[in-house]
């Protein structure tokens, strides 16, 4: 055997079962769910095929696109809320504009390391008509019937939910951009400083530009992450009351294993995964011509 | 060199298959004759009654049957329904499951993936109360009844009504008149918890519908031959649920209440009425004082004007029990015959009946259980029963009558539209259309 082909066989076993593994786990199941998605497929019996049916019909239901608003507020959240937050709060710790850096750190960070399900419950309890602030509001207002009612409120009951993932998620950004800030050279922000510069000419001029190619991956995240939230969600209202918190992932749950409409909830799934391809598409794009703007 | 590159991938591919193909052994006779079983089971894992209760009697089938080892997973609620959907589809069906006799687990039974237990129960069947043994869905019997169950109870605080200087009301409209009273003394009317939607739906617009039209039109409705769910019989019913959310009579925040909010307002005093079905006798046996026992009546709800059903009745269901998987044969169906039986049959149904349930299996009359108890078994004895919306009307029909219900409370839709949408949905898509 030459060199030559020796090197392909090599390539070929030290690829092929992480090639093959990633066939059976990623690329498999979304061109099943690609077929299943033009069928109306219940979970047994025969697959028939039945066009775009799903598609059109999930563009009709109100229930879908109130889930999508939803998602689309995720989104907005993750996108503009924690990633600027948590880059704020990282460029905090690491120019040390704060006393005791570590402690903030930790605790910024912690919510991100307790199971989702359990901080949903726990906010779940203190929303909730049964708990500890609901009890405490009633007692300061002397109004035994006091609730939440922003639940109970089609437009704003998705809000308390984007505060609970602001507040969660936030700290795992942090720490991202906080490893990457830490590897810019001191050295090359001492210079700007001696050259003069302010601290908003030091994190434009500097440390954003160095911090695209992290930027572009924790909104492409911050996307993806997004669009197929749906355990603390799930967890915390279940979508309702009546659809009000309900995003696509759970729509695309519930039609599926609650409704046993395997073909429309893999209608679903695709298009889950085409808009998450899509968004990352349009923020590749604007990050392409940023990074051409800064290197020119 | 090409074919060298094949060669390998295809060893590549032969020796991940065979690594794939193993998977997880088959629960199987074990060595010792011990037989080894998965069993979905439905009890609520985190009340502090029922879990007990449940534990205590797997723990004696365990010490009376050391031969059977069972390999249970939980569920509860929607959660257990929309698992065990899954295993239906993945053709992973446990060996043993609990299932409801009708369409709430038609799913799964109408697709012939339970067995029939009819061979297995014969001989026995004077020893349950009429009706349990009948015939379920699609014709065979595919679980062997825990009890029969009531799912509409008006849990009565006479305590509280008397300190009010009221009487359990005999119409609908005197209920209503006697909630500014009640919210007054910052009690609530009519405490229930509806966060899942089902409880509305299976505790008490069954029982409406049983009063407003009776079985009679219900069955009319659920074919669609001279009934539709757009009739004031079905109109007539939701109003009521209308009727008590514009006058404040149901909990506080009811749509956003886990199941166990209302039961833990009624026990501590703090509601009048509670809406539930027989099975929360269970958890308040564990949870009221005793001295409380005597203050609690169980009722249904009061008459409505107009109707055409039946007065004084609730709605309610041959029970839910354990069955087996179709595919169970020789020392596994035997063994998964044993748990049922332990289950539904003398021993676990005396055990239940000590904790608060009413079984189906006919047991020697007792005087010494606790008071809540005996005033189940008398509720049960003498209430006459409608439907329940959930056991004659497709499950995935309650997806939209139950937020749909939850809008009607909140005040976004009114009982007409409800009422338009649901007809809308069972006219297209309930089997009993079809």
């Amino acid at each position: 055997m030459t060199e030559k082909n020796l090197k392909r066989v090599s390539y070929a076993v030290l690829t092929g079962p992480a090639l093959l593994i990633y066939a059976f786990i990623i690329v498999f199941p979304i061109l099943y769910s690609l077929y299943l998605g033009f069928s109306d497929w219940n979970g047994y019996g025969p697959i028939v095929p039945t066009g775009f049916q799903n598609y059109l019909k999930m563009f009709q239901d109100p229930v879908f696109l109130h889930g999508l608003r939803n998602n689309m507020l995720v989104v907005a959240v993750s996108v503009f809320g924690q990633i600027p937050l948590g880059f704020v709060l990282a460029y905090i710790l690491y120019r040390k504009l704060v006393k005791g850096a570590k402690f903030f750190e930790t605790m910024i960070f912690l919510p991100i390391t307790i199971s989702s399900v359990v901080v949903a419950i726990l906010w779940s309890n203190i929303f909730g008509p049964a708990g500890a602030v609901t009890a405490i509001l009633r007692l300061i207002r002397h109004d035994p019937r006091m609730v939440f009612t922003v639940f109970e409120n089609r437009t704003w009951a998705i809000f308390p939910i984007l505060f609970v993932i602001l507040l969660i998620y936030t700290g795992l950004y942090m720490v991202i951009f906080l490893a990457n800030l830490q590897k810019i050279s001191p050295s090359v922000i001492e210079a700007a400083v001696i050259d003069g510069a302010s601290e908003g000419q030091v994190l434009g001029r500097v440390i954003l530009p160095a911090m695209l190619g992290v930027l572009f991956t924790t909104i492409v995240f911050a996307i993806s992450g997004s669009l197929k939230s749906f355990d603390l969600i799930y967890a915390m209202t279940g979508g309702g009351p009546a659809h009000y918190t309900e995003v696509i992932a759970i729509y695309m749950y519930v039609k599926t294993f609650s409704g046993s409409h395997f073909g429309f909830g893999s209608a679903v799934s695709v298009f889950i995964v085409v808009l998450s391809l899509g968004m990352i598409g349009v923020v590749q794009a604007v990050f392409g011509r940023l990074e051409a703007r800064y290197e020119g | 060199m090409r074919k060298t590159v094949f060669a390998a991938i295809i060893a590549l591919l032969a020796v991940t298959c065979l690594a794939f193909a193993g998977g997880t052994p088959e629960p199987k006779a074990a060595a010792g004759g011990k037989v080894t079983l998965s069993m979905y089971a439905y009890n609520e894992r985190t009340n502090p009654v029922e879990a007990p209760n449940w534990d205590y009697a797997l723990g004696i089938f365990r010490a009376t049957n050391p031969d059977v080892d069972l390999q249970i997973e939980f569920g509860f609620t929607e959660p257990y329904h929309d698992k065990m959907k899954i295993m239906v589809a993945a053709n992973q069906i446990p060996d043993l499951m609990f299932l409801w006799p009708d369409k709430r687990t038609g799913y799964l039974t109408e697709k012939g993936l339970a067995k029939d237990l009819t061979p297995y129960v014969k001989g026995h069947e004077k020893e349950f109360v009429p009706g349990a043994l009948a015939p379920q869905i699609a014709g065979g019997l595919w679980e062997i009844p825990e009890q029969v169950t009531d799912c509409h109870v008006v849990y009565t605080n006479t305590k509280l009504l008397k300190q009010l200087g009221l009487t359990y009301p005999k119409t609908f409209e005197e209920m209503v008149k006697q909630a500014p009273a009640i919210l007054a003394k910052g009690l609530i009317p009519v405490a229930m918890d509806d966060k899942d939607g089902w409880q509305m739906q299976s505790c008490l617009l069954g029982a409406l519908i049983e009063r407003t039209g009776g079985k009679a039109w219900f069955d009319k409705a659920i074919k669609g031959k001279e009934g539709k769910f757009t009739d004031p019989e079905f109109v007539n019913a939701l109003s009521v649920i209308e009727t008590m959310a514009k006058n404040k009579m149901l909990s506080p925040g009811i749509v956003q209440a886990d199941y166990g909010v209302a039961v833990t307002d009624f026990a501590n005093e703090k509601a009048v009425y509670m809406i539930d079905g027989g099975w929360r006798v269970n958890a308040l046996v564990g949870v009221v004082k005793p001295e409380q026992k005597k203050d609690i009546e169980l009722n249904t709800f009061p008459d409505l004007a107009g109707m055409k059903g039946t007065p004084g009745s609730t709605s309610s269901v041959v029970g839910t029990g354990y069955g087996m998987s179709a595919s169970l044969t020789g020392a596994k169906a035997e063994a998964a015959w044993k748990w049922i039986w332990f289950y539904a049959g003398p021993v676990d149904s005396a055990i239940r009946q000590g904790f608060g349930a009413n079984p189906a299996y006919i047991l020697p009359k007792r005087t010494d259980l606790d008071p809540l108890i005996l005033k189940l078994i008398d509720f049960v004895n003498k209430t006459p029963g409608g439907y329940v919306v959930d056991s004659v009307l497709d499950a995935d029909g309650m997806k939209v009558i139950q937020p749909a219900m939850q809008e009607l409370i909140l005040g976004s839709k009114t009982a007409q539209q409800v009422a338009a949408e649901f007809e809308k949905w069972v006219a297209a898509n309930d089997s009993g259309r079809k």
